[in-house]
């Protein structure tokens, strides 16, 4: 069902379609020129490693750079690292970084800089991150001003996938050593390595930034100048692009309908890659704490209730792939093999009549995910699924805050979520299913309450596991247990894709897509 | 000097009604569920409940509620907004970069509403009074109506598709054209052209209750036994409608143009949503949703302000337009 | 009666207004009956036009929905949120004008002080506030419209009072001892109530609207079908389906014009000394 309309991708690609896609064949890519996107919503700052919302990665990953990035099949490539060692044991990694990078402030970028950012700043301040990094790096050295040292403190498999720019950014040591980082002025004026240094933001309106003249690569980058528009309403962000005002949009920035309309515009490229870092994947939460959902058979008769390919095909208006369990197709460990729950109301009704709960008396609330008309368009159509077989459904409305409360104080029947994967099972999928999970206070939890010590144990061993064999053995079992046990209600996996004047050369060429830093990113006249 | 107390007095009200507004929405925010940093920390992804508890530390939210009123409350006496959570701003400088649009988009909307509203009220009314063009009367009183039951965001979508999107005449949104470096004067037509519609969408309503005002109050004088003797004494009408008539249905223009602020401010957070003005309704808006109580709670007491300080404007107009309304035993 | 009919239909707007109305009223009525199925189910294909197959006159939105059926639907919830709201409003705008203007001295000081606080709060802006904050449910946004829609009944109404307190028949009641609560509801109300009438018509046209504004805005009731929640819905469709947003958007603005001649008309037969001025 994926449409296939990448026509860029990597080189490679570039060199089979080159003929077709473009006439002029070879084309060198020519400095100058401006790229105009939009940022949707707008970010509350844009000091990557305090906030990681996707419009603020969207922008300050231009700005800010990690050690390395992601190509489409998550395999790590060099950024401020230029190679990288593991030693047999998995317990240590050393990085050589790239020589003469300096921040925009014109101060040099060292191992100290490396170390600071990821021993003392995210240590404290990174929301996500944290958490892995205190349970699993024990310290982190400078052998050299271009070496550094990781020691972990148990094997962790995916190490290499924690470079990703918003889960380790680099932040310049000289600004903020010593300093209270959450109130650091420097927040204001971001301070990277990335081939664009800030220039402006006016608030509401949009961001400026301006090319980088000493950037680390030589040549690079080719534009001259970026901007982020701020355009509250999605009807409005379809216009600005269909008037030019705007050369790129971003998956998300308008509903799925218009990507129809727009892709069908002469000149416009489009592509769904650039999302394998994270791979977002939605789901259903039935809180397993009471009545009805405590009940298997329940959440089965549920899951049989809804059509995931309607869910597929009309509200995500084809963007969107049928989910058969936790872990995306696009990211690593996914297993093909298990069979999403067919849609069969008969079925449905079989195993809620043998579920022994009476379901009319047990009415449910669908607590409203608010994050826009397809998940609005969602849950009015599980209402009427779930009514269908016989379940008693209302739906309660909320605002953002209201949501990430409810859902973080374990106070919902149903809600959606989805949630980013981060290229690894361990980084962006377990924490929803690890009964050490099961606490208050955040919406990317065990919110529902998924509680089965052999799904911990197959985590954790796969998480400290070190060859990929052994850990995709141990994830395709955890796969089909949660499958199994409805730990959550699978639905789809979003494609997200990108829209683009086709003179506009080289936007989505990795896993983190349009995340990217753009040095490459060119303007054909 | 009966005047500088009136004026005084006033003042001293406006004052406690802008405290009381100010303790009012810090109860009402607080009665709403989930707070910043739960929003901050689920928009983040934080799997980790100390990073929530670390944040509300950092926020002062885990003090006790009246603790944090009587701490807010002094901060508002010493003219102090706080510090916004979600932008590590103060509070003052994000309205501050806010305000200038939105004031632009009020007065423009507020003139646009008022020149127009009150000339085609004098029209209709004196397309009647001079007993021809009844025609036209009707034509301007159906405009009205049929604006005045308008829903403002439609017809601000409206606006968008037929003149930007289908005849391509005027820009869709934003306040100017990002990237195009204008200074000048090119820049002040740049804004103008971005205005217009914005302007139109949040003024034809505004506009259809002047006309409706104008031309019953302006009727309402034509009836008085005044304006009757000077027609009787021979005066024209063109004279009289200038000298009595105009000048005496000035007051409930004058009244609904104290009030009309208010109104408009909620408006304005329509006009500014469609049209990705970057004003201080929206900011509210989103600092709504997120909880941004600060943030939230300084643009209600700048906004709650501005209105009373206009009421105070309009009583002043009142005493020059209407000399017969004395500034003691004034009852409103 | 019979000359309160007169005077009403004399305007030929109202009488339209009133038929409009009517029909609002009467399909908001058997809205279930004409559309056995609710206006949430799925009936048909996704983004059919009006008059593109038979039996979805009006076409169908993005899930296959029955526009015709979220506009009958639709009705109910706009009329109903209208006229309660607008009831309540009334009813804290009597009671707060009535005791102002009976009473005087402190009580009118105090009860217009607030008053006037309400008034200083910018209407939309506070009941989208209000509903935020208490969840978007039918109840929350008629009590909200009502919290930002009294204060001008309750200034109308205090000078109403005022200029009837001065009364002969009022004055005369007092000097009889008739009791206070009496004298309120017999005398005062009764002939205060025409101008809140045509009042109250004018805060219904103006809550059918904020009801549609809070939708568009995102906080509308998410288990009632209604007009605003139809155009906030589909305005990221706005190019794609325009029919989606101009349907309801032309029945808000109908039922709006309709409600405002209406009031018009009753202006005109409640209080026919304002008539003579030739309307």
């Amino acid at each position: 069902m994926r449409r296939i309309s990448v026509r860029q991708t990597g080189l490679a690609a570039l060199a089979v379609l080159g003929a077709w896609a473009f006439p002029a064949a070879a084309q060198t890519p020519v400095k100058g020129g401006t790229l105009a996107g939009i940022v949707q919503p707008e970010p509350p700052i844009l000091m990557l490693a305090l906030n990681q919302q996707g419009p603020t990665i969207y922008v300050a990953g231009k700005i800010y750079q990690s050690l390395l990035t992601y190509e489409f099949d998550l395999k790590p490539r060099p950024v401020l690292a230029k190679s990288w060692t593991m030693s047999p044991d998995g317990l240590a990694y050393t990085f050589d970084l790239q020589e003469n990078v300096k921040w925009h402030d014109g101060k040099p970028f060292t191992a100290g800089d490396v170390v600071f950012s990821v021993d003392v700043f995210l240590r404290k301040m990174h929301p996500r991150a944290r958490v892995t990094i205190d349970r699993y790096i024990a310290s982190v050295t400078a052998l050299s001003p271009v070496k550094v040292e990781f020691k972990l403190k148990e094997p962790f498999g995916p190490f290499l996938s924690l470079f990703e720019v918003s889960t380790l950014p680099m932040v310049p040591k000289h600004v903020y050593d010593g300093t209270d980082f959450a109130t650091n002025p420097a927040n204001q004026t971001p301070i990277g390595t990335g081939p664009f240094k800030f220039k402006e933001w006016r608030k509401g309106s949009h961001i400026h930034l301006v090319r980088n003249e000493e950037y680390w690569k030589p040549g690079m980058p080719y534009l001259d100048e970026l901007y982020f528009r701020v355009i509250p309403d999605a009807a409005s962000r379809g216009v600005a692009f269909e008037r030019g005002d705007v050369q790129v949009l971003r998956g998300g920035d308008v509903d799925n309908v218009d990507i129809r309309r727009l892709r069908g515009i002469s000149g416009v490229e489009t592509t769904t890659k650039g999302w394998e870092m994270y791979s977002p994947l939605s789901f259903m939460m039935m809180n397993m704490r009471k009545p009805p959902f405590d009940n298997l058979k329940v959440r089965q008769a549920a899951m049989h209730a809804l059509d995931k390919s309607f869910i597929q095909r009309t509200i995500f208006f084809g963007l969107a792939k049928v989910a058969n369990g936790p872990i995306a197709s696009t990211t690593l460990f996914h297993d093909a093999s298990i069979k999403p729950y067919a849609f069969d109301v008969a079925l449905a009704k079989k195993l809620a009549a043998e579920s022994g709960v009476d379901l009319s008396k047990t009415p449910v609330k669908i607590l409203a995910f608010p994050y826009g008309a397809q998940w609005d368009r969602l849950t009015e159509y599980v209402k009427q699924a779930l009514e269908q077989v016989g379940f008693k459904v209302s739906i309660e409305p909320t605002d953002a805050g209201g949501w990430a409360k409810r859902v973080g104080d374990w106070d919902f029947d149903i809600s959606f979520n989805f949630t980013y994967q981060y290229g690894d099972p361990a980084l962006g999928v377990a924490r929803h299913y690890l009964s050490s999970n099961i606490v208050k206070g955040s919406p990317f939890a065990n919110n529902q309450g998924y509680s089965n010590p052999k799904v911990d144990d197959l985590l954790r061993q796969a998480a400290s596991a070190v060859k990929a064999e052994d850990r995709a053995k141990l994830y395709a079992e955890a796969q089909r247990i949660l499958v199994e046990e409805v730990a959550n209600g699978y639905l789809v996996e979003l494609e997200f894709p990108t829209l683009w004047r086709s003179n506009v050369k080289n936007l989505v060429q990795t896993a983190i897509g349009l995340n990217e830093s753009f040095e490459d990113v060119w303007i054909a006249k | 000097m009966s005047f500088v107390r009136f004026l005084a007095g006033r003042l001293v009200k406006a004052v406690i009604v802008v405290l009381a507004i100010a303790a009012l929405n810090f109860v009402l925010v607080r009665l709403a569920p989930g707070d910043p940093a739960s929003v901050l920390a689920g928009e983040a992804g934080a799997t980790d409940p100390k990073f929530v508890d670390e944040l509300r530390a950092r926020f002062g939210l885990d003090k006790p509620v009246w603790e944090q009123l009587l701490i807010y409350l002094g901060q508002v006496v010493r003219l102090d907004l706080g510090f916004s959570y979600r932008n590590q701003v103060p509070v003052i400088a994000l309205i501050g970069e806010r305000l200038p649009a939105t004031l632009l988009l009020m007065t423009s909307g507020f003139l646009f509403s008022l020149v127009a509203g009150v000339g085609l009220g004098v029209l209709a009314a004196r397309a009647r009074f001079l007993e021809r063009g009844r025609f036209l009367d009707s034509v301007v009183m159906t405009i009205a109506l049929v604006f005045y039951a308008t829903p403002l965001f439609w017809l601000a979508l409206m606006l968008v598709i037929l003149f930007s999107v289908q005849l391509n005449w005027l820009p869709a949104f934003g306040m100017e054209s990002v990237g195009a470096n204008l200074t000048g004067v090119s820049r002040a037509v740049d804004i103008a052209r971005h205005l217009v519609l914005p302007t139109l969408a949040l003024g034809f309503f505004f506009m259809a209750v002047y006309v409706r005002l104008t031309r019953a109050a302006m009727l309402e004088v034509m009836n008085q036994d005044y304006v009757r003797t000077a027609l009787a004494k021979g005066l024209s009408p063109r004279e009289v409608l200038r000298k009595h008539v105009l000048r005496n249905a000035l007051l409930p223009i004058v009244t609904f143009a104290g009030v009309q602020l208010g109104q408009m401010a909620g408006g304005a957070v329509l006009v500014e949503t469609v049209f990705a003005w970057p004003g201080v309704g929206r900011l509210m808006f989103d600092a709504l949703l997120q909880r941004d109580y600060q943030l939230l709670l300084g643009v209600f007491l700048i906004t709650s302000g501005t209105v009373v300080v206009f009421n105070l404007l309009t009583d002043i107009v009142y005493l020059f337009v209407d000399p017969r309304i004395r500034v003691e035993g004034r009852a409103r | 009666m019979t000359s309160f009919w007169r005077r009403f239909s004399r305007n030929a707007g109202a009488v339209i207004g009133l038929a409009v109305l009517a029909v609002v009223i009467l399909v908001a009525l058997f809205a279930s009956l004409m559309f056995s199925t609710s206006p949430w189910q799925m009936v048909g294909p996704p983004l059919l036009l009006p008059f593109e197959e038979q039996g979805f006159a009006l076409g169908t939105d993005m899930l296959g929905r029955d526009i015709a059926a979220g506009l009958a639907h639709g009705a109910r919830v706009s009329l109903l949120v209208g006229v309660v709201s607008t009831g309540c409003a009334v009813v804290i705008g009597v009671a707060f004008g009535t005791l102002a203007g009976y009473f005087g001295g402190a009580v009118e000081h105090a009860l217009m002080s607030v008053t006037e606080f309400f008034q200083t709060i910018p209407q939309l802006a506070m009941a989208v506030v209000l509903v935020a904050i208490f969840t978007p449910t039918l109840e929350s946004i008629v009590i909200a419209i009502a919290l930002v829609s009294w204060p001008p009944v309750a200034r109308l109404v205090r000078a109403e009072v005022l200029s009837l307190r001065e009364r002969e028949f009022v004055e005369a009641a007092i000097v009889l001892g008739r009791p206070t609560r009496a004298i309120i509801f017999g005398e005062i109300l009764p002939n205060a109530i025409s101008p809140v009438i045509v009042a109250a018509s004018l805060i219904v046209a103006t809550a059918i609207l904020t009801e549609a504004a809070l939708s568009f805005l995102g906080l509308g009731d998410r288990n009632m079908m209604s007009w605003g929640f139809m155009v906030g819905a589909a305005r990221t469709m706005l190019r794609e389906a325009p029919w989606l947003t101009v349907l309801p958007g032309l029945a808000i603005l109908v039922t709006v014009l309709a409600v405002n001649l209406v009031g018009e008309g009753l202006n005109d037969a409640l209080n026919p000394r304002l008539k003579e001025r030739g309307d």
